[in-house]
């Protein structure tokens, strides 16, 4: 899931122009879950404007557990179900990530869009209003050697091959509240019975492979991820 | 040819200290520390961007040593260039002289003044060493050939007072394959663990410098023992230096420096003496310490 934070209130309206009329657009998935643009934060949003003295065309938001970043679906809600609102309105004010904001200016043909979330990092939803990051998006796995436990995201320098000397009482150097990646993947590892791993020489990342923006392709027989590695076709069917 | 390689493949004991850039463009004064290790040590090392501050870069003022004909140990870390900055580096350090180099990971940019910067990381200190043995090899880490090659001697860190010290010792091996032929660890104020480290790694059969940072006073050992990874001063040695008079402190450290170097010599293959700042006692704690 892609973890979103509110902009602050005064950011946004700085954002819109005298007279300007704004449409409030939610993500009935992702920011639901971290509660920045669900459907009650998305109403609350449109609310809190008006008392700002900002003119709203109206609001949306995808159904529970649908994500903003379906095109199909968002043309549907915005030109369809909600058309007399958004047919008035000069722009929209997305509660979303980055994808969301992208998908609503596709669905409105070039639509004037307002980042009204920070897209802040890929997480686990660990409890009801706890989410925490475990990937980076790398494009490489290489968790298979690390105990399931990915050394990009959960070392403070991603490094690959072993810890740095900088931890003290398993808590890394740049934060002694934070656990040390390496010390988590040890310990993980040694439980599995599995430190041999550690041994393996891990090679340089493939950058080219975290090149943006990437692309995929899904056909019957499987997909082809495109990158600045060039395209990689992978077949569900051996 | 590097002094340094030579006295450790002779199986020789070696002393190495170690100064820091400034933070500005007069390098007088790190040199003129330098100039106090000359008769007293085989290498120098030359850090980079220590801690993360900025400063001077390690490449600049290693190349002064060289002019000035002392042997420097270039430190080279990960944190602030990727793979094309590194392995140009590395050959820009050959072509103006330097033999030596340190590989190191580097402290992350939140330790230092630049809070806000770009951690690079794009190879770790395994790999950066890999890197540095392949150009020595004549080819680059695409494995396009160079038209002349480089033959540094290289270098890697392991922290012997690690908890636990066994990922490092796995790390140490990985970086004794991808081409490391020395070490130089993080301070040691515990020859116990030292000889319980140097047991664990004695297979290994790679020269083993072991450091040591001239104490200033038990405020600093306390500070370190809070906040520096792998380092521990022990009780007696803060307890000694606490009821220390401040016109007493250089004489102190000097006895203390000299006492823990006489302990490990028998362990390891060197002493890596960082005196930051107080150079002009390493004189007196090599002969104090009957090296």
């Amino acid at each position: 899931m892609h973890a979103t934070i509110q902009k602050p209130i005064d950011e946004i309206t700085g954002y819109l122009r005298p007279g300007e009329k704004v449409f409030v657009v939610g993500c009935g998935n992702c920011a639901a879950k971290c509660h920045s643009g669900g459907a009650p934060e998305t109403e609350e949003m449109a609310e809190r404007l008006k008392k700002k003295g900002v003119e709203v065309a109206g609001w949306a938001c995808t159904d529970s557990g649908v994500s903003l970043c379906k095109l199909a679906i968002v043309k549907k809600m915005l030109n369809e179900t909600y058309q007399t609102e958004t047919e008035k309105a000069d722009s929209f004010l997305i509660l979303a990530c980055g994808q969301g904001i992208h998908t609503v200016m596709d669905a409105t043909e070039g639509g004037m869009v307002h980042p009204g979330c920070d897209t802040i990092f890929g997480g686990e939803t660990v409890t009801d209003d706890f989410i925490t990051e475990y990937c980076s998006l790398c494009g490489e796995c290489i968790v298979e050697y690390t105990g399931g436990l990915c050394p990009v995201t959960l070392c403070a320098k991603s490094l690959l091959n072993g810890p740095c000397g900088g931890a003290k009482d398993g808590k890394c150097e740049v934060d002694r509240t934070r656990d040390c990646g390496w010390q988590l993947i040890y310990d993980r590892l040694k439980e599995l019975g599995r430190l041999e791993e550690m041994d393996k020489y891990q090679t340089p990342k493939n950058n080219s492979r975290w090149s943006r923006p990437r692309s995929l392709t899904m056909v019957e027989s499987g997909a082809t991820f495109k990158s600045l590695a060039g395209e990689l076709s992978i077949s569900r069917k051996d | 040819m590097s002094k340094l390689k030579d006295k450790l493949s002779s199986r020789e004991f070696v002393v190495t200290g170690e100064i820091g850039p400034p933070k500005g463009v007069d390098i007088s004064g790190c040199l003129h520390d330098a100039e106090q290790l000359r008769d007293y040590v085989t290498a120098i090392n030359v850090t980079d961007l220590q801690s993360a501050v900025f400063r001077i870069g390690s490449l600049a003022v290693s190349c002064k040593l060289v002019e000035r004909r002392l042997e420097p140990i270039y430190q080279l870390t990960c944190r602030d260039r990727n793979r094309l900055a590194l392995q140009s580096d590395l050959l820009s350090a050959w072509a103006l002289g330097i033999e030596n180099v340190l590989c190191l990971t580097g402290d992350h940019p939140a330790m230092g003044d630049h809070t806000e910067a770009k951690p690079v990381y794009d190879l770790d200190s395994v790999q950066l060493i890999k890197a540095a043995s392949t150009l020595n090899q004549g080819q680059d880490m695409s494995g396009h050939e160079l038209d002349s090659k480089p033959s540094f001697f290289l270098g890697g860190v392991v922290t012997p007072g690690a908890d636990p010290v066994e990922p490092q010792v796995i790390k140490m091996k990985k970086k004794i394959e991808a081409g490391a032929v020395f070490f130089q660890t993080q301070a040691v104020y515990e020859p116990d663990k030292l000889e319980d480290f140097m047991n664990r790694v004695q297979g290994f059969n790679v020269p083993v410098i072991a450091g040591i940072v001239i104490l200033k006073g038990a405020a600093m050992a306390k500070f370190m023992n809070q906040n520096v990874a792998g380092i521990t001063v022990p009780d007696s040695i803060i307890e000694e230096m606490s009821d220390t008079p401040k016109e007493d402190r250089k004489k102190q450290a000097v006895e203390i420096t000299a006492r823990i170097i006489r302990q490990v010599k028998p362990l390891c293959q060197g002493v890596h003496i960082m005196p930051l700042g107080w150079d002009e006692l390493v004189p007196q704690v090599i002969k104090e310490a009957e090296l």
